[in-house]
């Protein structure tokens, strides 16, 4: 590392003279050893789902979930420090709930993404903390109906126009990820933590802008990505966890949700034989090669 | 009108009112209040002190003016044992009055009672429970407690022990006591069945020769008959009276409730 | 142009009248909640051997005025309680709003727990209704109460449909039937009819608890002014709760309104002194 003993990275909020701060690219290494993260957006809804490896027998299955809610419709996955990251969440936990004080209706994934943002943007400027060394991806589906304010009891009137617009639509499935710098930007599909490379790779070939994946496919791609992006020669066992958030007309009605026992379980199912097809193809591959040599 | 139009304010013109000081002031804190916090939920209770035991009894109505808000509404209750159901109850506590500061009463006292056994290892005595009841209730002298409290368990000695309050935490140990609505109806009957008031012995005299009858415990069928009478009593002739009977009778095996009909009109 | 800046924007005397500075005082007494000012009327409910129905009208009133003929006043809470608020509206506000938070921490909570004990334990309505009989205790301790009574309708920890009341006062309690306001005189008596003890409620059906609810919101209807004839109807059963917003009374008649002085359109002939009195005579024999 080119940073050692420069004494650039001994701080936060002190530049190198080539405008890079260590001490945030040092938390990037600290995101690039915690499982895989990935989430995935389609126009029914978005999924996140989570490489829990298994640090120690001693810890019962399926416990000590790794996403978490924030408000109803917005749900919170990260790879990293699990610490930093439960923090991550007590913060977005307040925040949404500040909004619905002030404003008296919940937070949009958007305005959630920018407030959290720019928390993680504020660790990266003082002497006296350090950046969080996570990267989060935050999911919602911001709800495309009227959104009753708050503690509001009628309906408002009938008539009129109410300063809709014919044809007008809003709310919808949203992904974004942010980075230790307080960076973060909207996707399609995120990745993030130990297999991002091969999880991206992945993403990239589903058709995730257009209309064909439906989010009951996104969750079985969600699974299967988690599964070809995990190392078995490095890492033990891992638990897949599984999010969804659909809009109101979908199987979680606008709220953030684990993935149904039976769905997950299907989806683990067919990501194992996946796998394990590929492993075939290789073989019969390589057996061919083989004899090529031989000949 | 020519003074409103002056251009010599100081001869002729408008003046201004400069002054922003408050025209009266009001002590700091004082609040103007058109809300009543007080209610009466009516409804009796009653306790009678036997010589190995205790009786506590109340009726199950509870109401507000004429109308009857629920006709189970237990008065009675367990207090300082270890469990959500107080099965290991020692002290039983009843309040009438408004109902919601009863409530209160006795999860204040419910919560020091449970303190006092983590702190030191033993159940509160009634003597001391009574203590604390008393400063419970005074703490609270300026905006009181509207309760009628009656503590009843065993002392120390296994005797009967029946503690009565009035809502500022007066409080005497008695032989029986009767509070709420209908404690002016039950009272005297029981002064005159209890403690055998205005009782003489027949032909023991005339005048001052007459011989008072003697006073001695009763048994706990002869309290349960009486509790129940006097009740029957009251309900006739108290509107807000009735419903359910509740019973708790004390005794060193623990606590017995005993839940018995009452007329419903 | 006055010389003394003292004086500039300020109302004149000689126009306005000496100006009153008690308006300015910022010592004075701390105002709370004196009395309610939009209002709802009654909530009624009662339990049958599934679970519990509720009702209460779509009315909103400022004083005698018929101010929001649109007011939704059974809230659910948790999707298996439901809670209805009778008194002041804007206190009802406030406290759904303070539910809807609570209901959003609690999922948290629930999320957390059960992950690790494999199902943990929701707020139940017994629990969400010592839990209002205590802000509303506290607030009448403050000498400032929120203006409301409440009832809160569900299941208990043992899974038994429960029915509490809480009103303004932090006075709680249960029934097998309960309602509010002026459904506690016209609406109380004839569900008790129907439902006199738990005993009653256990063998009672869903439909015929809906009935005996639309009954006394018709009841209501007819005698109480500050009613109207759209309400909401909610039944919590172990299903979940099923509320709907929208209810029309049915089947009214108003001929009993006929036969009373005084309540339809009849018309009071003028009569000389004599006459008033035989007439009167005849009225009240």
């Amino acid at each position: 590392m080119t940073s050692i003993g420069t004494g650039y990275d001994l701080a936060n909020s002190i530049f190198s003279p080539d405008g890079r701060n260590f001490q945030v690219e040092y938390a990037l290494k600290a995101v690039e050893n915690g499982g895989t993260s990935i989430g995935i957006r389609c126009k029914e809804g978005v999924v996140l789902a989570v490489e829990k490896i298994i640090t120690s027998k001693l810890l019962k299955p399926g416990a000590n979930k790794r996403i978490a809610t924030v408000d109803r419709h917005i749900g919170i996955a990260f790879s990293g420090m699990i610490p930093d990251g439960r923090h991550f969440i007590d913060r977005a936990r307040d925040e949404a709930r500040a909004w619905r004080d002030t404003f008296k209706t919940p937070i949009t994934t958007a305005d959630l993404a920018s407030r959290m943002g720019g928390y993680m943007q504020a660790y990266t400027l003082y002497q006296s903390v350090r950046p969080f060394g996570i990267t989060t991806i935050i999911a919602g589906y911001d709800s495309p109906e009227d959104e009753r304010v708050d503690g509001e009891v009628g309906r408002g009137p009938s008539c009129g126009a109410g300063g809709k617009v014919a044809g007008k639509t809003h709310g919808g499935p949203y992904l974004y990820m942010i980075e230790p710098s307080g960076l973060y930007w909207g996707y399609y599909g995120a990745a993030t933590g130990k297999g991002r490379q091969a999880a991206k790779a992945e993403l990239e070939k589903l058709d995730l802008q257009g209309d064909s994946l439906t989010l009951e496919q996104a969750v079985k791609e969600a699974a299967r990505i988690i599964y070809v992006a995990h190392d078995d020669s490095k890492d033990k066992d891992f638990e897949l966890e599984m999010t969804w958030i659909s809009g109101p007309d979908g199987p979680t009605k606008g709220l953030h949700q684990e993935v149904p026992k039976a769905l997950r379980e299907e989806a683990e199912r067919l990501a194992k034989k996946a796998l394990e097809d590929d492993d075939e193809e290789e073989a019969k591959e390589e057996k061919k090669d083989d004899d090529k040599m031989e000949e | 009108m020519a003074a409103m139009f002056s251009q010599n304010p100081l001869m002729n013109g408008p003046n201004y009112s400069f002054s922003d000081a408050p025209r009266f002031s009001v002590p700091e804190g004082a609040r103007e209040h058109r809300f009543d916090p007080y209610a009466d939920n009516g409804g009796s209770t009653l306790a009678i002190a036997g010589a190995d035991f205790t009786i506590m009894a109340g009726d199950t109505r509870l109401t507000s003016g004429y109308s009857i808000n629920s006709r189970y509404h237990p008065k009675l209750y367990k207090i300082g044992g270890t469990t959500a159901d107080q099965s290991d109850a020692t002290i039983v506590l009843s309040v009438v009055g408004f109902a919601a500061d009863g409530e209160a009463l006795k999860e204040r006292l419910d919560a020091i009672c449970k303190m006092y056994r983590y702190r030191h290892g033993k159940p509160m005595s009634v003597k001391a429970c009574a203590q604390r009841l008393s400063t419970i209730l005074y703490q609270k002298r300026f905006f009181p407690y509207y309760a009628y409290a009656i503590l009843g368990g065993l002392d120390e000695e296994g005797k009967g022990a029946v503690y009565s309050y009035d809502p500022v935490g007066s409080y005497e140990r008695e032989q029986c006591r009767a509070a709420g609505a209908a404690a002016s109806l039950i009272m005297p009957f029981l002064d005159n069945q209890v403690n055998f008031k205005n009782q003489y012995v027949p032909g023991s005299g005339e005048g001052h020769n007459l011989q008072e009858r003697p006073r001695r415990p009763l048994t706990r069928s002869e309290v349960e008959v009486l509790v129940k009478d006097a009740f029957d009593g009251a309900v006739e002739r108290h509107i807000e009276v009735g419903d359910g009977l509740q019973m708790m009778v004390i005794t060193k095996d623990g606590i017995e409730e005993i839940l018995l009909p009452l007329k419903r009109d | 142009m006055d010389h003394r800046p003292q004086a500039w924007g300020r109302p004149r005397d000689d126009v306005f009248g000496p100006y009153d500075p008690s308006y300015l005082q910022t010592t004075g007494p701390k105002t709370a909640t004196q009395q309610p000012i939009v209002t709802g009327t009654s909530v009624i409910a009662i339990k049958f051997k599934d679970g519990v129905v509720m009702a209460a009208d779509n009315l909103a009133s400022y004083g005698s005025l018929a101010r929001f003929t649109d007011v939704k006043r059974l809230h659910p809470f948790l999707g298996h309680t439901i809670v209805g608020f009778g008194g002041d509206v804007s206190d009802m506000q406030y406290l759904t709003r303070h539910l809807n938070e609570l209901a959003i921490d609690e999922a948290y909570d629930h999320e957390a727990a059960s992950a690790q004990s494999g199902g943990g334990s929701h707020l139940n309505a017994a629990n969400l209704h010592k839990y209002l009989s205590k802000l509303m205790y506290r607030r009448r301790n403050s000498f400032d109460p929120l203006w409301n009574a409440i009832l809160v309708a569900g299941f208990d920890s043992q899974g038994k449909p429960f029915l509490g009341s809480v009103d303004l006062r932090g006075t709680a309690f249960t029934s097998p039937s309960l309602a509010t306001g002026f459904g506690a005189m016209l609406a109380q008596p004839i569900m008790r009819k129907y439902a006199a003890t738990e005993g009653d409620t256990e063998n009672m059906t869903r439909d015929e608890a809906v009935r005996v609810v639309k009954e006394c919101m018709k009841v209501l209807f007819y005698r109480d002014a500050r009613s109207l004839d759209r309400y909401s109807l909610a039944v919590v059963t172990k299903d979940g709760v099923e509320l709907s917003e929208d209810e029309q009374l049915e089947q009214q008649s108003w001929a009993f309104a006929e036969r009373i002085r005084g309540y339809g359109t009849q018309t009071v002939p003028s009569l000389s002194g004599s006459e008033t009195i035989s007439a009167l005579l005849a009225l009240y024999p």
